[in-house]
């Protein structure tokens, strides 16, 4: 195995359709922006990359979404390189860069691009729209109508039942998530807001509220990676990969997917997320004490709460008192999503994964301006995807 | 039942003598139950995976619970205009976490209430009822 290093990243900044950050752009034109930005990042040409891993979300086809790795390289100009098109849900992006990593790491590639983008439809997101009885998301969606914020709600309902979290403390996350993305020129959403204006927000699956969850977007990001040795060809600071690992849920899990889920001893609702951050940590002999900062999938603030805990980052429990003290803010002893998050950003499913890899590169480096954790030297990020799979990776300076 | 009509999906579940009852399949090898029938056990330390039909109904507890404020998107269907409806996740006393529409009113819905299954109308169309399960808190 050789050692791997983050040379450069670039990302387009996430908007809406219509705005006047996206517009009508399509998903080949956000992400080349992004790749070129990453090109120039490295200062490698694009005759350089040797592969690409990217996250592709065709498998919800026929719905005309979706980015496919091979029309990006023939934007960019095709070479004829190998492209490896990841589809995980919403952890495509961490699987693509696990892909990425692990052909580096094995010696099949030296410089490989890593990249995600999504040009997301309208509202609350779709099943694949094929009326299939045996795909549990149609199941789920006809037979009770539970769309990704009703999921949510169930767990941020149980969280308040066992914690006595309340609604104002999830609306806290939010406001912690607002005041860094001031800070981040690439976020959608770069204003402060209080606690009131997450409160005045409407319930969209009661007890959450819109500001307490991320909506769709469109957006994109890349980043270059290639073996340790061959990054100095290009960098005398690059940024290493601890570790990047994919992981899917154990049977012992008790958070029904589909329908229903085997009840079981297990009190752990994430296995996936969790399985993947674990190994993550034991595959670099990195532990949660050594993390100075963390990048994790908040597609509703209950995540910025529950997650840290179950990869004991934190104590049980013990999540909202250090938000409350402010210990979660980019300067705080447990800082969590620096760059303003899914909260802030929005979600373009794919690219989020590399999304992450982007911020974390960004601190590593000590070039987060205004939300920059103080002295960053290890960032954890973790992405997970509907049915059961997740992805961690481990950056240090 | 309200009123009579048409599952929303075939063969998941029936309604007989006003008693619910959902089609499921359970291991023999380990004991466990899934909803809907699953072809092969998951359990990784169970080697048997002898599924077999398994029906189940009665009750639970309810886990958590969350409401739907806004319409799903399709493939979900409902009677318009649309009403918020509560979506229950109930501790089955078959040793199924289970998932469904709750009947009751969003706001008396109770973390820890003990619910039964029951089939109720879902929504319309031409003129046919169709049904899916729901919790009714006891």
């Amino acid at each position: 195995m050789q050692e791997v290093a983050v040379i450069g990243v670039g990302m387009h900044r996430f908007g809406k359709t219509g705005d006047d950050i996206v517009g009508t752009k399509s998903v080949g034109s956000l992400c080349r922006t992004a790749v070129d930005a990453a090109l120039k990042d490295a200062g490698v040409n694009w005759k350089q990359i040797q592969a690409v891993a990217a996250a592709s979300s065709r498998f919800s086809g026929g719905k005309g979404w979706g980015l496919n790795g091979n029309d990006v390289v023939e934007d960019l100009g095709s070479t004829g390189i190998p492209v490896y098109n990841m589809s995980a849900g919403c952890a495509a992006g961490g699987n693509a860069f696990n892909v990425g990593y692990s052909m580096v790491a094995g010696g099949v590639y030296d410089m490989m691009l890593v990249v995600g983008g999504e040009v997301m439809p309208k509202g609350m997101i779709q099943t694949s729209g094929v009326e299939e009885a045996t795909d549990p998301e149609f199941l789920r969606q006809r037979c009770i109508g539970m769309p990704g914020p009703s999921f949510w709600s169930t767990l941020a309902r149980r969280r308040m039942f066992e914690y006595g979290t309340t609604e104002e403390q999830f609306s806290q996350v939010a406001v912690k998530a607002r005041k860094c993305s001031v800070h981040n020129p690439m976020a959608r959403f770069q204003k402060e807001i209080t606690v009131e204006d997450v409160m005045n927000s409407p319930y969209v699956s009661n007890p959450l509220r819109l500001f307490q969850i991320c909506p769709v977007s469109n957006g994109a990001a890349a980043a270059i990676i290639c073996s340790k040795e061959y990054a100095k060809k290009f960098t005398s600071k690059p940024i290493t990969v601890a570790s990047s690992t994919v992981a899917t849920m154990t049977f012992n899990d008790m958070l029904p997917r589909g329908l229903a889920d085997p009840m079981t001893e297990c009190a752990n609702l994430h296995t996936e997320a969790q399985n993947a951050v674990a190994n993550a940590f034991e595959k670099s002999g990195i532990g949660p004490g050594d993390v100075s900062f963390t990048e994790l999938q908040d597609n509703t603030c209950y995540y910025e709460l529950a997650f840290p805990e179950e990869w004991g980052l934190c104590e049980a429990g013990e999540s909202e008192s250090l938000l409350m003290a402010g210990e979660t803010t980019p300067t705080g002893r447990m800082p969590i999503n620096p760059s303003g998050g899914f909260v802030s950003f929005g979600e373009a499913t794919t690219a989020m994964g590399v999304f992450q890899i982007a911020e974390l590169t960004w601190q590593l480096r000590g070039q987060a301006g205004g939300r920059q954790v103080p002295d960053a030297k290890v960032g954890l990020a973790q992405t997970l995807g509907l049915g059961g799979n997740a992805t961690a990776a481990i950056l240090k300076r | 039942m309200s009123e009579s009509g048409l599952p929303c999906v075939e063969g998941l579940f029936s309604a007989e003598d006003g008693v619910a009852t959902l089609h499921g399949s359970k291991c023999t090898g380990c004991n466990t139950p899934y909803f809907p029938r699953s072809e092969a056990c998951h359990n990784p330390d169970c080697t048997g995976s002898n599924i077999v039909d398994f029906d189940f109904g009665g009750s639970g507890t309810l886990w958590s619970y969350s409401v739907a404020d806004f319409p799903p998107p399709p493939p979900h269907k409902f009677d318009k205009p649309f009403a918020p409806y509560a979506i229950g996740v109930v501790d089955m006393e078959c040793g199924l976490r289970l998932i469904g529409q709750m009947v009751d009113k969003a706001e008396d819905v109770k973390v820890d209430a003990k619910v039964e299954l029951v089939i109720d109308t879902l929504y319309h169309e031409d003129d046919v009822a169709y049904s899916s399960w729901k919790f009714k808190q006891i």
